[in-house]
C-alpha cells in the first residue's frame, strides 16, 4: 500500500510541478537556514570525551576575600594560584590529577635543516594523558619520578614529529626548546579536538599543542603563561618567586573522580584544605567555597556556545515556522483543487484514514525531497561560514546525526503542515463531487 | 468606498488561509525587526573608529633563544634599522598590540595600592618614545616622552617609570571635574605623572568594558618574547612586511620572527564572529522577506483562481478593473494590519527575551515601525501582480459555465 501511495505521490508531484517545487523549494530553505546555525551549535555543544565526561571534573577554589567578584556565574575564579594546585597535586587523592598551563618555545634541532619557529607547550603533570584519553604512537609519559624532579623530557605531537623527525621513530632524540634541550620521550597521536574543553579560557578554538612538558619545569626554567593569568587584590610581585607564591590565578586542575563516593570525598578533602589554609591567613570568606564541575558542566559555564549561535538557532526555527506556514498555504490549494477526484475515489470505497494516510505520505515525500536539498544548501551556508570564521574551521560541518536529523526535521514539519490540509481533504462528501460530473 | 464589510466578511468564509497570512507576517515582523537591530549594533561595531591608520600599521613577534646577546641593545639595533628603512614611517617595541585581543590591563587608582581610593580600568601599553609616532595618535595636549624619561632595563624589579601619557577617555574618568595634565595616578604602588594627553586611541580589547582608556608607559623591559609595531609610508606595509623576517634575522639570527600581521587584518579576526553573524542575520531576514513575499504571492493567486466566477460575475454586474484591483489590495491589507499589529506585539516579546538572556540591548521601538511600514508594503507589491490579474478576467468567464 505504501508504494501505492508513492506512487499516487509521484504523480501528483509531477501533475503540479510549479506548487510542488515551491513547496520543495520552501522546506528546502527553511532547513538549510535551520541546518546551518544548528550544526554550528550541535558540533560546539557536543560532548568531547563521552565515555569519561561525568567522572572528569574541573577544580574551582574560591580564594578571593569577601567582596571581590569575578565574571563568572558564582563568582569563583576560573583558574588556580600555583601554590594551590602545587597543593593539590600533592594531595592523597584522587589517584589521578592534573595541574597544567598553557606556554610556548622557540624549538629548533642541532642541526640547520629545520628553521627555528614557535609551538605551543601545555606544562602538565603526567596524568594527563590518561584522563584526557590521549594515545601515544611511540613511547609514553614521562614517570613521577621525571616529574618530581623536573627532567628536561618532552612529548611531541605527531605533526611536530613529522616536522621534526620525519615521522621516524624520534623517542631518544633531543630537541632545542629556547636554548636548552630536551629529551623526546614520547610522539602522540592526531588528537583532533574541536574544542580545548580541559583549557577553555585560553584559546577554546586553538588547536591542540604540539609540546607536552613537566609541570615541575615552570619553577624551574620561570616559565611564563602564554594563557590568562588574572590577580585581584594589588600584590608586590618583584619576582618569579613572589609570582609562585601570589593570590594571582593561571593554573589549570583537573580531578578523576569515578564515583560519587569518590566525588563526595574530594569534596570533604577540599573544605579541609581550605579551612588548613584559613589558619595561615589565606581563604579569608566566613563560609569554604569550591566547584567541581565535570566536562559538560565546565563547557556550558564557560559559554562554549556563543550567545550568537543560541540567537541564530532561535530565529532559524522561527523562520522554519514560517515555511511551515508557507506550505501549509500551498497545501491546502493542491489538496482543495484535487477535491473531485478524492470524491471519486472515497465513492470507489476507500476509507477516510486512506485518503488522509495517502496524502500524510505524499507531503513525507515532499518533506524528504525537501530535506535532501535542504542538506544541499546547509553545506553551501556552512561552506560561507566557514570562509568568513576561521576558528569555525572544524566545527562548521555536519555530522552523521545532522545529516540524519535534516531529513527527519524536514519530514516532520511537513507532516505538521499537511495534518490540517489532509484532514479536510478526506472529509470530502463524495456525492457532491458526483454528482456534478 | 473601500468595501471593508463585504470583503470582510468573505474573508470570514477563507479563515484558514487568511491566519496563514497573518501569522507569516506576525513572525515575519518579529524576526526581522529584531534582526534588524542587532544588524545594526554590529555594523556600528564593525565600523567604529579606533583611531590608528590600521592600512598602514602592521607588528610582528621577536622570540629569542639566544643567550649570547644583550637584549635591550639588541631590540635597540633593531629600532633604529626598522625606523632607516625607506618604506618606514616609525617603529617602536610594544608591550602589547591594539586591536589584537591579547594586551595586559589594570586598575589604575587616585592612591597608592593598597590604599582604597578611585580606581578605573585601563589597558597599557610598555612603549617608548616613539610610540605615539609609531601608532600615528596625536597628543591633544602636553607632551611626549623625553628620551631619558624612558627607562630601557633587563631586570623585571626596576620600576623608577615615573610619567605616563593616557587617552582623553581615561582623563575625564579619572578627573571628571578637572584638568589631568600634571596630576599624578598610580598603577599598583607606582606614581605616575600625566604628562599628555592623546586623541582616541582603542586599548587591546574592543569587546572590553573600557576599551577607549589606554595608558602609555615609557618602560621597556626586553624579554625573549617581544612585540613590535611598524608604521610603513603610505601604500609600502606589504613590501615592508615582506622583508621584515630577513631583515631582523640578519640582525641577530637566534631568533624567531613570526606573526607578522596588519593592525587590520587582526581587527577582523577579532571581529570575525560578529562580521559572521551580522552576514547570517542579512542572508536570514533576505531570504525571509523572500519567502513571506511569495507565500502572499502564492495564496493571492490561489485566492483568485478559487473566485474567477464570481470576478467575472462582479465584472459582467459592471465593477470597475480597479473596483477587483481594489477589493484584494484592501483585503491583504486587512490581513495585513492584523498580521502587524500581532508582528508588533511578537517583536517586543521577542525582544524583551533576547535581552533578558543575551546581551543584547532593548529593541527601539523605531526598528520595529519601520520592519512593519516595510512589511505593509512589500506585502501589497506582492499583491499587486496577482491583483491585475485577476482584473483581467473577462466578464463572459461569468456566463459561460453556470
Amino acid at each position: 500500500m505504501l508504494l501505492h501511495y508513492l506512487d499516487l505521490s509521484w504523480r501528483s508531484f509531477k501533475r503540479t510541478p510549479l506548487v510542488s517545487f515551491l513547496m520543495v523549494l520552501a522546506i528546502a530553505i527553511g532547513i538549510g537556514i535551520t541546518m546551518t546555525s544548528l550544526s554550528v551549535y550541535h558540533m560546539m555543544s557536543a560532548d568531547p570525551i563521552p565515555h569519561k565526561s561525568s567522572q572528569l571534573y574541573n577544580v574551582q577554589l574560591q580564594t578571593m576575600d569577601e567582596g571581590h567578584t569575578w565574571w563568572t556565574g558564582d563568582d569563583i575564579p576560573m583558574q588556580l594560584t600555583y601554590q594551590d594546585a602545587e597543593n593539590l597535586y600533592n594531595a592523597p587523592i584522587p589517584d589521578k590529577k592534573v595541574a597544567m598551563m598553557r606556554t610556548g618555545f622557540s624549538v629548533y634541532l642541532d642541526s640547520d635543516e629545520v628553521k627555528p619557529f614557535i609551538s605551543n607547550a601545555r606544562m602538565t603533570t603526567p596524568d594527563f594523558f590518561n584522563m584526557f584519553d590521549v594515545s601515544f604512537i611511540y613511547g609514553g609519559v614521562w614517570s613521577e619520578q621525571q616529574e618530581q624532579s623536573a627532567a628536561p623530557v618532552v612529548v611531541i605531537s605527531k605533526e611536530l614529529n613529522d616536522k621534526l623527525f620525519a615521522g621516524e621513530n624520534s623517542i631518544g632524540k633531543l630537541v632545542y626548546l629556547d636554548d636548552d634541550s630536551y629529551q623526546v620521550v614520547g610522539v602522540i597521536n592526531d588528537w583532533p579536538l574541536n574544542l580545548k574543553y580541559y583549557d577553555l579560557n585560553n584559546g577554546a578554538f586553538n588547536k591542540v599543542e604540539d609540546l607536552f612538558l613537566p609541570f615541575s619545569l615552570i619553577k624551574a626554567k620561570e616559565l611564563n603563561s602564554w594563557g590568562n593569568s588574572n590577580g585581584w587584590k594589588y600584590e608586590n610581585i618583584r619576582n618569579f618567586a613572589d609570582r609562585l607564591q601570589s593570590e594571582q590565578v593561571w593554573i589549570q586542575f583537573w580531578a578523576q573522580l569515578d564515583t560519587t563516593e569518590q566525588k563526595t570525598a574530594y569534596g570533604n578533602y577540599l573544605t579541609s584544605y581550605i579551612e588548613e589554609q584559613k589558619k595561615r591567613g589565606r581563604f579569608t570568606r566566613e563560609k569554604p567555597e569550591y566547584s567541581l564541575r565535570d566536562v559538560n558542566q565546565w563547557m556550558e559555564y564557560n559559554n562554549v556556545v556563543s550567545e550568537d549561535n543560541k540567537i541564530l538557532v532561535g530565529l532559524s526555527f522561527m523562520f522554519l515556522a514560517v515555511c511551515l506556514a508557507n506550505i501549509l498555504g500551498l497545501l491546502l490549494a493542491k489538496f482543495l483543487r484535487r477535491a473531485p477526484e478524492v470524491g471519486v475515489r472515497r465513492a470507489l470505497g476507500a476509507s477516510k484514514r486512506q485518503v488522509f494516510l495517502q496524502h500524510l505520505v505524499e507531503v513525507a515525500m515532499l518533506g524528504f525531497i525537501g530535506g535532501l536539498l535542504g542538506i544541499v544548501l546547509a553545506q553551501v551556508g556552512l561552506l560561507g561560514v566557514r570562509q568568513s570564521y576561521n576558528y569555525y574551521a572544524n566545527l562548521a560541518t555536519m555530522d552523521l546525526t545532522m545529516l540524519l536529523s535534516a531529513p527527519v526535521i524536514a519530514i516532520t514539519t511537513c507532516i505538521i503542515a499537511g495534518l490540517y490540509p489532509a484532514w479536510l481533504v478526506c472529509k470530502t462528501n463524495p456525492a457532491i463531487y458526483l454528482k456534478s460530473q | 468606498m473601500l468595501e471593508i464589510k463585504p470583503i470582510f466578511h468573505a474573508l470570514c468564509r477563507s479563515k484558514v488561509g487568511a491566519v496563514l497570512l497573518l501569522l507569516q507576517i506576525a513572525i515575519t515582523t518579529a524576526i526581522v525587526s529584531n534582526a534588524a537591530f542587532i544588524i545594526q549594533d554590529r555594523i556600528a561595531f564593525l565600523n567604529q573608529e579606533t583611531g590608528y591608520p590600521e592600512q598602514d600599521l602592521f607588528k610582528f613577534n621577536v622570540m629569542t633563544f639566544g643567550k649570547d646577546v644583550d637584549l635591550s641593545q639588541q631590540f635597540e639595533l633593531d629600532e633604529s634599522m626598522l625606523r632607516a628603512l625607506p618604506g618606514v614611517e616609525s617603529a617602536a617595541q610594544s608591550s602589547s598590540i591594539p586591536l589584537s585581543g591579547s594586551g595586559s590591563a589594570s586598575s589604575f587608582n587616585l592612591k597608592p595600592a593598597p590604599q582604597e581610593s578611585k580606581s578605573v580600568r585601563t589597558a597599557y601599553f610598555f612603549i617608548d618614545e616613539h610610540g605615539l609616532d609609531t601608532y600615528g595618535v596625536k597628543l591633544i595636549s602636553g607632551r611626549n616622552f623625553s628620551e631619558d624619561e624612558v627607562l630601557i632595563t633587563n631586570s623585571p624589579t626596576d620600576r623608577t617609570t615615573n610619567v605616563t601619557v593616557i587617552t582623553e577617555a581615561l582623563a575625564n574618568e579619572l578627573f571628571p571635574e578637572s584638568d589631568a595634565l600634571g596630576k599624578t595616578i598610580y598603577f599598583g604602588d607606582l606614581p605616575l605623572k600625566v604628562i599628555g594627553i592623546t586623541a582616541p586611541m582603542k586599548g587591546p580589547w574592543l569587546k572590553d568594558s573600557h576599551p577607549n582608556n589606554v595608558a602609555l608607559i615609557p618602560y621597556i623591559q626586553s624579554r625573549t618574547y617581544a612585540q613590535f609595531a611598524v608604521r610603513a609610508k603610505p601604500g609600502q606595509r606589504a613590501a615592508v612586511m615582506k622583508d621584515i623576517e630577513s631583515l631582523m634575522l640578519k640582525n641577530y639570527s637566534k631568533r624567531v620572527i613570526n606573526n607578522i600581521r596588519g593592525l587590520d587584518e587582526l581587527k577582523d579576526e577579532y571581529m570575525a564572529a560578529d562580521k559572521l553573524m551580522m552576514r547570517m542575520l542579512i542572508v536570514l531576514i533576505t531570504i525571509l522577506v523572500l519567502v513571506t513575499a511569495l507565500g502572499i504571492f502564492g495564496l493571492t493567486l490561489f485566492n483568485i483562481s478559487k473566485r474567477t466566477k464570481q470576478i467575472g460575475t462582479r465584472r459582467a454586474l459592471g465593477a470597475r478593473k480597479s473596483a477587483i484591483i481594489n477589493y484584494f489590495l484592501v483585503e491583504n491589507a486587512l490581513i495585513c494590519s492584523v498580521g502587524l499589529f500581532l508582528g508588533v506585539i511578537a517583536a517586543l516579546l521577542l525582544g524583551q527575551m533576547l535581552m533578558q538572556h543575551f546581551s543584547i540591548a532593548a529593541l527601539p521601538p523605531s526598528y520595529i515601525a519601520i520592519t512593519a511600514v516595510m512589511v505593509f508594503f512589500m506585502s501589497l507589491l506582492a499583491v499587486l501582480g496577482p491583483a491585475k490579474r485577476a482584473a483581467n478576467i473577462s466578464p463572459s468567464i461569468a456566463t459561460r459555465t453556470i
